[in-house]
């Protein structure tokens, strides 16, 4: 009686999650839809899912702008590098802070955590300022080092390595192990659900950043995805090329579901794990 | 598998760019016998794949379209002396982009900039003047429209080549004002000349068609409502800023008047509800609304749509400049310029090749006029082949007609949103009349201090 009540329980939970998830995708698969739809048709119908005409132009016209690979190698150069440059810095930085004693330790963590209450807005002009001084305008450098600074993968990993026994490091020390080759042959593996989480959050920050990118790239060629396929907009497109726009968009798309495909089982261990971590759980 | 996959990408994406090549610099140098590069940073998009190599401006469409192709043909015609560079920025955020490149020092050399804009760069001398330049390039001012003259010329100099004038429009479906019986013999709108007339017509067109009489983009658009606000109050003589562009007073009767009119039109019910800048289009298109209030630039379009036989315009669209309700002719207007930016074309070679490139771009205005946008050059705007275009003879008015926020108030287009914002909490949203004026005012008037500080 009390299996059934359950199991009824579990399908209602289940078919409300099910609608739940269909009105979540529901504006994907309508922006997957116009993609497919001709500019002139849309000017006065976007509602028709499945009717009306179908269209490739849309796409055509995207691999036609000759830039346009150039974006997804700029997109892809800068994605990859700040990643790995966020992973290794708040790695380095987050075992610091778990495991070590220096002086000014709090302060220093308390000006990290701090960072995080900053919106990236309110130091965009004198950031800006400064890399535009320093030459960096329009280089891979200039695009890529602001993104680096990443409180919340200090803090990430910080909370990380605090959670892991102190003991697996006492033992490796005993071995002789030097703190350096403590902390890349046996703390670094442990918090490897960790790292995941944060390249994921890291490359699609980066891979879908748009703000920084148009002002510190302005030449064409020197344009990330997103700033690129933004540029070849004309001044009405929400209205006059609403199929391009929504081609452009699923375009974009489709690296980072392609990477979250890959990454997604670390995703959610190192997520469900963040909370329920035991001595047990490697 | 992790390591490998992020390494395969990192050498596929290295190998991408290293096969694309390094960026190629302006060429700075005019000592060389080479053809001179010059940066041109302009908005209307990209549209490669459709003109990417036509040099025939005739043959194309559209605001990109169009320009795309003389582009093309001025290369081709300089092929050996001139290589313009084009640099597509897109149009909301185009000014900060414009910014960043200046105080990054890579300054393009001709940009594209509404002459809206051009106060604040005129004041921050970031821009030539050129009236020893046009000279040199052949290019009469005395050809300028009025509009186009009040739109470059500050402080008695010529800061930039006047591109077009592109204003308020009321654009009509036919079929359903012929419905309401306000249509004439000939087919044209039959316009009012009043408010109470537009109220008679809207109630008229409404009691006829079951439809609402207007649609305009009164929802997260507040340009739109800036626009047809300002049209209201300059066609009674009114005034909102003060002389020297420091200051908005709203407590006026002209104000008053022009609220009240665009309050009754919704509150009635003659306007289209909640309508965003595409909604407002497509209620148009779909015959859902008699009178969509829009710019030049949807002509085209419209004219396209009126020809497809399924079309609620079919073979029913007309369009008139913003029809006169009060005394004074006078639309919202604003206008395309090209300018010089300073510094970006330090060379002599380059300069000159800037110059030709504006000379070029002066000589085909009227194929941009093509777009919708009214010429700005007097020869055209009164030209045969322009009044031969659908609807020009009447819109071409809009020349002298137009009216546009003086040049001394700074950021326009900040201005112009915080005006629209507050109309339409007023007109949407009813917002208390006097808290509404109150705080545009207050919003504007601390904008403009900024602009001064």
């Amino acid at each position: 009686m009390i299996a059934n009540r359950r199991s009824g329980f579990d399908r209602a939970v289940l078919a409300l999650l099910c609608v739940l998830a269909f009105a979540w995708m529901l504006p994907l698969l309508w922006v997957l839809a116009l993609s497919f739809k001709p500019n002139d048709f849309l000017l006065s119908r976007t509602d028709a899912f499945l009717g009306g005409p179908t269209t490739f132009a849309n796409y055509l016209n995207i691999f036609q702008t000759s830039l346009v690979f150039r974006w997804v190698a700029n997109s892809a150069v800068v994605a990859i590098l700040q990643t790995m440059g966020v992973l290794v810095l708040s790695s380095l930085a987050g075992y610091g802070f778990a495991r070590t004693e220096f002086p000014g330790r709090r302060i220093v963590f308390a000006l990290v955590i701090f960072g995080l209450a900053i919106p990236g807005q309110s130091v965009f002009v004198p950031l800006h300022r400064l890399f535009s001084h320093w030459g960096l305008q329009n280089t891979y450098a200039g695009l890529v080092l602001p993104g680096l600074a990443a409180p919340f993968g200090v803090y990430l990993m910080t909370q990380y390595f605090r959670a892991i026994p102190a003991e697996l490091e006492e033992a490796a020390m005993l071995d002789n192990a030097s703190r350096l080759k403590t902390f890349l042959r046996v703390i670094l593996p442990l918090s490897l659900p960790a790292q995941a989480t944060l390249a994921i959050f890291t490359f699609l920050a980066s891979w879908n950043d748009y703000l920084w990118p148009l002002v510190i790239a302005t030449k064409p060629d020197m344009y990330t995805l997103t700033r690129g396929l933004a540029s070849t907009q004309t001044n009405f497109a929400q209205s006059e090329g609403l199929g391009f726009l929504m081609a452009q968009a699923v375009f974009a798309g489709l690296p980072v579901l392609v990477v979250y495909m890959f990454f997604q089982k670390h995703l959610v261990r190192a997520v469900a794990g963040t909370g329920t971590r035991s001595r047990g759980d490697k | 598998m992790l390591r490998r996959l992020l390494l395969a990408a990192a050498a596929g994406a290295c190998v991408a760019v290293a096969g694309c090549g390094p960026t190629k610099a302006a060429d700075a140098g005019g000592a060389g016998a080479g053809p001179v590069e010059i940066d041109l940073m302009r908005f209307f998009g990209s549209c490669e794949s459709d003109y990417g190599t036509n040099t025939d401006p005739s043959r194309a469409v559209g605001e990109c379209g169009i320009l795309t192709s003389l582009i093309n043909e001025f290369n081709a015609q300089n092929k050996g002396r001139i290589v313009v560079n084009t640099q597509v920025a897109e149009w909301g955020p185009y000014y900060d982009q414009l910014n960043a490149r200046l105080v990054a020092g890579d300054v393009p050399a001709v940009a594209v900039m509404h002459e809206s804009m051009l106060g604040d760069y005129v004041r921050r001398k970031l821009v030539e003047p050129l009236d020893a330049g046009f000279a040199q390039a052949g290019i009469a001012t005395s050809d300028f429209t009025d509009h186009a003259r009040r739109g470059v010329v500050q402080d008695g100099h010529v800061w930039a080549l006047p591109f077009d004038t592109w204003s308020w429009l009321w654009h009509f479906n036919m079929g359903l004002m012929k419905q309401a019986g306000l249509a004439t013999a000939d087919g044209k709108p039959v316009l009012p000349h009043s408010p109470d007339e537009l109220l008679a017509q809207a109630r008229q067109f409404r009691k006829a068609t079951g439809k609402p009489y207007f649609a305009w983009a009164a929802a997260n658009e507040p340009s739109a409502n800036a626009r047809t606000f300002l049209t209201l109050v300059y066609q009674q003589d009114g005034h909102v800023f003060a002389p020297d562009g420091r200051s908005i007073d709203v407590h006026t009767p002209e104000v008053r008047k022009a609220l009240d009119l665009m309050q009754t039109l919704y509150d009635e019910g003659d306007v289209k509800p909640g309508q965003d800048y595409p909604g407002a289009n497509q209620s148009f298109l779909n015959g859902e609304v008699g009178t969509l209030i829009v710019g030049t630039w949807t002509i085209g379009q419209f004219m396209t749509e009126a020809k497809k036989p399924d079309s609620a315009l079919h073979a029913g669209y007309q369009v008139t400049p913003f029809p006169q309700l009060f005394a004074r002719p006078a639309i919202f207007a604003d206008g395309h310029s090209w300018v010089l930016m300073k510094g970006g074309s330090p060379d002599p070679r380059q300069r000159a090749a800037a110059l030709a490139l504006m000379r070029f771009l002066w000589d085909h205005d009227g194929d941009w006029a093509r777009t919708g946008h009214l010429p700005t050059r007097k020869s055209i705007a009164t030209s045969a082949a322009f009044q031969a275009l659908p609807f020009r003879r009447d819109l071409a008015e809009i020349t002298s007609t137009g009216v546009s926020i003086q040049s001394n108030v700074g950021t326009q287009r900040s201005v112009e949103n915080l005006i629209g914002e507050e109309v339409g909490n007023m007109i949407v949203s009813h917002k208390a009349r006097e808290k509404g004026l109150h705080d545009l005012e207050k919003r504007v008037n601390a904008q403009l201090r900024r602009n001064h500080h």
